[in-house]
């Protein structure tokens, strides 16, 4: 149940880290899921269905580009729509994670 | 696991998808695959790293049956996201599985109730007439125009409860998609 609590949660975080990540510049989906995985601790395979369903509700564009050393890569590009999903995304989770912290902090 | 037992388990779930949608999924772990190993991590290690397929074509499989929702609205699109938000969430079904079970229940009891209604309706204005002497033509006639009247009624109810669970259901799916969304947000702006 725990375990089930955690996977939703960082599921819940995973698009607002993606568009922070974003927001800073172009990236391809290799880059983004073992950038994430290592900050978060999530499969890396999350990341494709998740960059999918953002692509098809208009947050992030695709290109591709030559890879010098394999297939080539798809960049993902944040859209205008993607950047103000980013901000209002940034507000909630700043003031959720603030009223948490307070909570937890008269806790202990 | 190697790269071809992730890849083989992760077609597996996703069978019976569109061929498009399947070749894209798989595009993006092969491409991720054959990234991972130019940067010199072993097959093993990627699988691992990446996570349950099983888990992975699930997760796919819903998205695309939400997706198909968004843009069909027929039986087949509603029976598609509904089991696909109900292969991703194993703990919820137990809590899910009776109030679905009772509402599909009534809406079933609807259903037939309607065609019930429906049919006597058809049977006493036809049949009515040529039966009881001496017919009561008016009467018949009208009792059956409403009797089928009423098992249109009781169909159209049946219908739209269907159609109201389906958004329901698909609205708690997208909860579980994202919950920092969809928890702050009001319902209506869901998408």
């Amino acid at each position: 149940m725990v375990e089930a609590v955690q996977v939703q949660l960082k599921k819940g975080v995973l698009e607002l880290c993606v568009l922070a990540l974003l927001s800073h510049t172009d990236a391809y989906g290799y880059e983004i899921a073992s950038r994430l995985a290592t900050g978060i601790e999530m499969g890396e395979g999350t990341v494709y269905p998740l960059m999918r369903r953002m692509q098809t509700e208009g947050l992030v564009t695709t290109y591709l580009v030559e890879s010098p050393t394999g297939p080539s890569r798809k960049y993902y590009r944040i859209t205008d729509l993607g950047r103000t999903r980013f901000e209002s995304q940034k507000t909630e989770w700043t003031a959720f994670s603030a009223a948490v912290d307070a909570i937890l902090g008269e806790a202990s | 696991m190697n790269r071809q037992d992730f890849i083989d388990r992760f077609r597996r779930g996703l069978r019976g998808l569109p061929q498009s949608a399947m070749t894209e999924s798989i595009a993006d772990y092969e491409t991720h695959f054959a990234e991972a190993m130019a940067a010199g991590r072993s097959e093993s290690e990627v699988s691992a790293a990446l996570g349950d397929p099983d888990r992975l074509a699930r997760e796919v499989r819903a998205q695309i049956g939400l997706k198909r929702w968004d843009m069909e609205r027929n039986p087949s699109a509603a029976a598609n996201a509904i089991f696909a938000v109900l292969g991703l969430g194993a703990i919820d079904i137990l809590i899910l599985l009776p109030i679905l079970m009772w509402i599909a229940g009534v809406i079933f009891a609807f259903a037939l109730a309607a065609i019930a209604l429906f049919c006597v309706g058809a049977v006493m204005m036809v049949v009515g007439p040529v039966v009881v002497h001496p017919p009561p033509m008016a009467a018949l006639i009208l009792a059956g125009l409403g009797l089928i009247g009423a098992g249109a009624f009781a169909g159209s109810v049946a219908g739209i409860g269907a159609i109201l669970c389906t958004h329901a259901l698909v609205w708690y799916g997208r909860l579980h998609l994202r919950i920092l969304q969809p928890a702050l947000e009001p319902q209506g702006q869901l998408s």
